[in-house]
């Protein structure tokens, strides 16, 4: 999606990316990037809680406003939880043998369907 | 006071730093056995286009990374295991009335504490026609975009982005808000 807002911007057209995976976006470089420090798929805010999805909107149309040069990067100011711990599950690395060949067996699975997803257009 | 005393992987959690997904990704893919790990976009300098009307003036459209559900593509609802198969291959557009049900079961999203059960916390939609209807959005763009997620820079830059940006020109867009996910 990063690389998707630098062509529209190189093309003339502002843009503003809403995202959880700083290190990724910052990497491919947008010109407006609004971050939540939250577990990926939740760019736009927590579920169900309107009034925060409502703020992060608000703060990513400021930024479309605001911004005066590239790489502007802005944190909404929410938690996704009161202690960080979350942080510790997103591809943890200490798994069994077993788990290991579970994990490796499925990933070449999903990757032979986009694959055949991609050969048939 | 903060004790560092977990192991590397876990540093952000310790500290409650930002998680650094491309480390963490790549170290688990290379776990797996793959020696061949996905590499990331990195540009030293970024575009910049200034917004020629604010906000409450432009026309404005929503580009997503969601799919159009579809019920013979398996499990693509809240809980639902990473599912390849309900992912599409070409740029698409959607009109935004009645709105899509769009989803993202074909994302690696998190797992663990991620539901995917609202649909605004990763297509803002609704948010967006309240901001219009509250003129903080001059006009929404009756449709939306869609850039597929197939693992292919090449795929993107050559290809997606242009045509997204074909798309913009169609609609005469102003500014367009990106959900990355």
């Amino acid at each position: 999606m990063s690389l998707t807002a630098r062509h529209l911007e190189a093309a003339g057209i502002p843009t503003v990316v809403l995202g959880c995976a700083k290190d990724i976006v910052e990497s491919t470089a947008v010109p407006r990037f609004l971050f939540s420090d939250f577990p990926l798929g939740n760019s736009c805010g927590k579920p169900s809680d309107v009034e925060m999805q409502r703020a992060i909107l608000g703060m990513a149309l400021e930024l479309l406003d605001s911004a005066t040069a590239t790489r502007t990067t802005v944190q909404t100011p929410f938690r996704w939880a009161e202690d960080a711990a979350w942080k510790r599950d997103f591809y943890r690395l200490d798994m069994t043998p077993e788990q290991i060949a579970k994990a490796r067996a499925e990933m070449d699975n999903q990757k032979a369907i986009l694959a055949s997803k991609l050969s048939t257009g | 006071m903060t004790t560092i005393d977990a192991p590397a992987e876990f540093i952000e959690a310790t500290l409650d730093l930002p998680i650094r997904y491309i480390d963490r990704s790549r170290a688990y893919y290379l776990s797996l056995g793959y020696d061949n790990p996905f590499r990331w976009p990195h540009n030293t300098d970024a575009p910049f286009a200034r917004m020629a009307k604010p906000a409450r003036e432009a026309r404005i459209a929503l580009i997503s990374t969601a799919a159009p559900y579809q019920p013979d593509k398996g499990d693509q609802g809240a809980w639902a295991a990473y599912n390849a198969d309900a992912k599409f291959t070409r740029v698409y557009s959607m009109p935004i009335d009645p709105a899509p049900d769009v989803r993202i079961s074909h994302i690696g999203y998190d797992r663990k504490h991620t539901s995917a059960e609202d649909i605004n916390t990763y297509f803002p939609l609704a948010r967006m026609k309240e901001a219009a209807a509250a003129g903080r959005i001059g006009h929404l763009n009756e449709r939306f975009f869609a850039v597929p997620t197939l693992r292919s820079q090449r795929l993107t830059i050559e290809r997606d982005a242009p045509e997204i940006e074909a798309l913009c020109r169609e609609d005469r867009i102003d500014a367009a808000l990106l959900v990355a996910t």
